[in-house]
């Protein structure tokens, strides 16, 4: 694996990186990984409060336990305590690129926010990060036009995370949801016509019956009114 | 009440519901002496308005070499990527991480190896090419992402071919736009005759797809016995990925498209042009011409014969296709919508495309720029739905190649309408020589498909394909026509293209052909038709509550 270093300053998009970084780029023929980390303490953290190993595959074939999606990561979510080294390795199943992407984490340790690997075939690569102690929910997707779209977005929480982030395959909704037909057969207008049937009728009997129902009601009402009052005392 | 007052009332209703029969308001209303005043739609509203160029790399349009690789100047306003041109001329094996860093290629995408026939240029060429797809759906909102806009405000769903990328595809952190790699249409690709190619289709795209390459000799299964004609029943899926092999024996402009549920693929962009450049020695050929157009690293043949080459992709887009991408996101919704709800037979072409734009795109990297006395190559494929009428202003050309065929001395017709059937290829020779006949002399001559709906962008003109063949004099320093501003400061606003704006709005003639604007409600109509139509409802109330009364005593 004849790997090249590059210099932080070659990249474009990560001129604005601060000096102190000290990640980087590493890329071959089979793949790439920026901004790895795997002794630098977040500002907030005084020591690496556990070793996570994890292992993530990517592909299409993971997608099967879902329905309507295409392309997906083996797992969707993954809890870490605050300050804790991932160590990641990312295993890509198909005969296409995909990445590992993760956003939002400091950009002094990472630059533009973003941890990334990506293969450019089936292969693995393996690279650790430190996450800092904040509560926090990441983002992890592969950015390959439509895979995040399609399935490909899972998180990792921090400390129990601060809540989900939308359309992961199986755990939260999309914004947009897309809309699909009901199964409307003459069982289900059957169901609704006997609901509005017995709708009527219940008011037939509300009706001839309002004397017995409205004594009912009272007695009910004082009954809960004495259970509240001796529950107050 | 009695009868006789009864019979009266009703009278009474009778005479006012005729009466409020002259003073119905409408939403429409025929004018008195004075029509209506005209309305000044775009003063002072630039929400819209875009900058006709940005200027974005200044430094990209001068002539230059990188890694050794002679680039030719391109005076547009959006040159090519000087860096991706060296890149695909060396291959993404030839040349230095410093110059790759510089494009979005990804370190595989295009090996060059092997000097088969020493001649001094590489003759085993593997490239790989991904499925884009641009202007998609979100499950996460609202918005489209790795938006590429074909004319100010209009982003239709678009699939392309690219050239295997890395890294980000959007352009940048804060964006839904895509990276300039990945834009329509599917890239020129060029190979040498006789060079050992191998095309690898990596679909990185939700649906099954396949390369066809039509015209270009190939072999109907590779050498291992699979698959080497793109079929539908041979189609790759997502994930997957498949080598076409093709040793071309004859050179000319030919095509390659997905064969996979064509009609709508082809129409979604899935399809390019496929140049075989004759076999010369040490015959270096760019690769890929991303967003086609200009040529800025000539194969030795085509230097040897002309002083510039254009490849032109005519492309077509029915915008109720399009959108079905952008209206679901699962993808057995969109197989659904596409391969059985859409039907192809009762389609339209909305947007008409040169090279991924539409007007006034198409002055930013879809010129062809000429001194006087040139004599320029141009590739044109027709990649619509429909037939393409090609028509220079000022000039006459001469067809020199069709579907990638030399076309025998005595039948290179010289004319100025150029029609191409679908998927057809015309090769011309553009000649700048100012006799009358080739040449009317130095202009911005607008080139323009001649079919009605080709100008247009979904029924706006000046929109669809137009483009410019500008004379070099009569540019600006960023590749724009000159003299042009009033038309840009109209056209290069997506409120033009969302039909908001009079055509004729500015200008001295603003007064009488802009917008015509609104009546003033006539109130006295509203009001005495409202009061009468009130009574109406009165008395019929009042009769109603009478005859009740009596029924109860």
């Amino acid at each position: 694996m004849k790997a090249l270093i590059i210099g932080l300053t070659m990249l474009g998009v990560i001129e604005s990186a601060s000096a102190m970084n000290h990640g980087g780029m590493l890329m071959d023929e089979k793949g790439m990984i920026m901004n790895a980390n795997s002794d630098n303490l977040p500002r907030d953290c005084t020591k690496i409060s556990e070793n996570v190993d994890i292992t993530i595959h990517a592909g299409q074939k993971h997608a099967l336990k879902f329905t309507g999606k295409m392309f997906a990561f083996d797992q969707q979510q993954w809890d870490v305590k605050p300050c804790a080294k991932i160590n990641i390795t990312f295993i890509n199943d198909d005969q296409i690129r995909h990445q590992l992407m993760i956003h939002g984490l400091p950009g002094y340790l990472y630059p533009e926010g973003m941890f990334h690997l990506e293969l450019y075939g089936k292969g693995k690569l393996q690279a650790s990060l430190i996450m800092p102690s904040q509560k926090k929910t990441y983002l992890v997707h592969c950015e390959v036009p439509q895979h995040m779209e399609k399935g490909m977005k899972a998180q990792i929480k921090v400390d129990g995370g601060d809540g989900d982030l939308p359309s992961i395959p199986g755990i939260s909704k999309p914004v947009r949801a897309d809309v699909y037909p009901v199964d409307w057969s003459q069982q289900t207008t059957a169901v609704l016509l006997l609901c509005v049937l017995a709708g009527c009728a219940i008011s037939y009997f509300v009706i001839i019956n309002a004397q017995g129902i409205n004594n009912k009601v009272q007695k009910t009402l004082a009954k809960l009114n004495l259970k509240r009052n001796t529950a107050l005392h | 009440m009695t009868k006789r007052h009864l019979v009266l009332l009703i009278l009474i209703i009778i005479a006012l519901a005729a009466f409020a029969a002259f003073f119905v308001p409408g939403s429409t209303q025929k004018v008195g002496i004075a029509p209506p005043a005209t309305v000044y739609n775009r003063s002072g509203e630039t929400a819209g308005m875009e900058k006709p160029c940005s200027n974005e790399h200044p430094d990209w349009r001068p002539a230059q070499i990188i890694e050794g690789v002679t680039i030719d100047a391109a005076p547009s306003c959006e040159p090519d990527n000087p860096y991706d041109i060296a890149t695909a001329v060396k291959g993404t094996n030839n040349v230095s991480m410093a110059t790759l860093m510089q494009t979005n290629l990804a370190q595989d995408a295009l090996t060059l190896t092997d000097d088969l026939d020493n001649d001094g240029d590489p003759d085993v060429i593997h490239m790989r090419l991904e499925v884009v797809e641009l202007n998609g759906a979100s499950p996460d909102g609202e918005f489209l992402i790795n938006t590429f806009d074909i004319a100010p405000g209009i982003q239709p769903g678009l699939w392309v071919y690219a050239p295997k990328s890395r890294g980000m595809a959007l352009k940048n952190f804060n964006s839904v736009v895509a990276n300039p790699l990945l834009r329509a249409p599917s890239p020129v690709i060029r190979v040498e005759q006789g060079d050992k190619v191998y095309i690898t289709l990596e679909n990185t795209h939700y649906l099954p797809h396949t390369i066809h390459l039509h015209g270009v000799d190939h072999p109907w299964l590779t050498a291992k016995g699979e698959d080497n004609d793109g079929m539908e029943e041979h189609a790759v899926f997502p994930g997957k990925s498949h080598t076409y092999e093709i040793q071309p024996r004859h050179a000319g402009t030919m095509l390659y498209h997905c064969h996979v549920q064509t009609a709508q693929h082809f129409m979604m962009g899935l399809s390019g042009m496929f140049i075989v450049e004759e076999n010369q020695p040490d015959n270096w050929l760019q690769t890929f011409n991303i967003g086609a157009g200009q040529v800025r690293h000539p194969s030795v043949a085509v230097t040897k014969s002309y002083s510039q080459e254009y490849d032109l992709h005519y492309q077509s887009v029915d915008k109720k296709l399009a959108q079905i991408i952008q209206n679901v996101n699962d993808p057995r919704l969109i197989a659904q919508r596409m391969n059985r709800d859409y039907n192809m037979t009762e389609s339209f072409e909305n947007y008409f495309m040169l090279n991924g734009h539409s007007f006034p795109y198409t002055l930013r990297d879809g010129m062809i720029i000429a001194d006087e006395n040139e004599d320029i190559k141009l590739h044109i494929a027709n990649l619509q739905r429909s037939s393409v009428a090609l028509h220079i202003h000022g000039h006459k050309a001469t067809v020199t190649a069709l579907d990638g065929v030399d076309q025998p001395a005595g039948l290179q017709v010289t004319r100025d309408v150029f029609d191409i059937a679908p998927a057809q290829r015309t090769d011309v020779r553009l000649q700048t020589k100012n006799d009358g006949l080739h040449s009317y002399g130095p202009g911005l001559w607008m080139f323009h498909d001649h079919v009605p709906t080709g100008t247009t962008t979904d029924g706006m003109e000046p929109g669809g394909n137009i483009a410019i063949l500008a004379y070099k004099p009569l540019l600006d320093e960023q590749g724009m026509p000159k003299m042009h501003d009033e038309l840009f400061d109209q056209v290069f606003n997506k409120d033009y293209y969302a039909k908001k704006q009079a055509v004729w709005g500015v200008g001295d003639f603003a007064q009488l052909l802009g917008q015509a604007g609104l009546l003033a409600p006539d109130y006295l109509r509203i009001i005495i038709f409202g009061l009468v139509t009130g009574l109406i409802i009165g008395l019929l109330v009042f009769i109603m509550l009478v005859f009740k009364r009596k029924q109860n005593q």
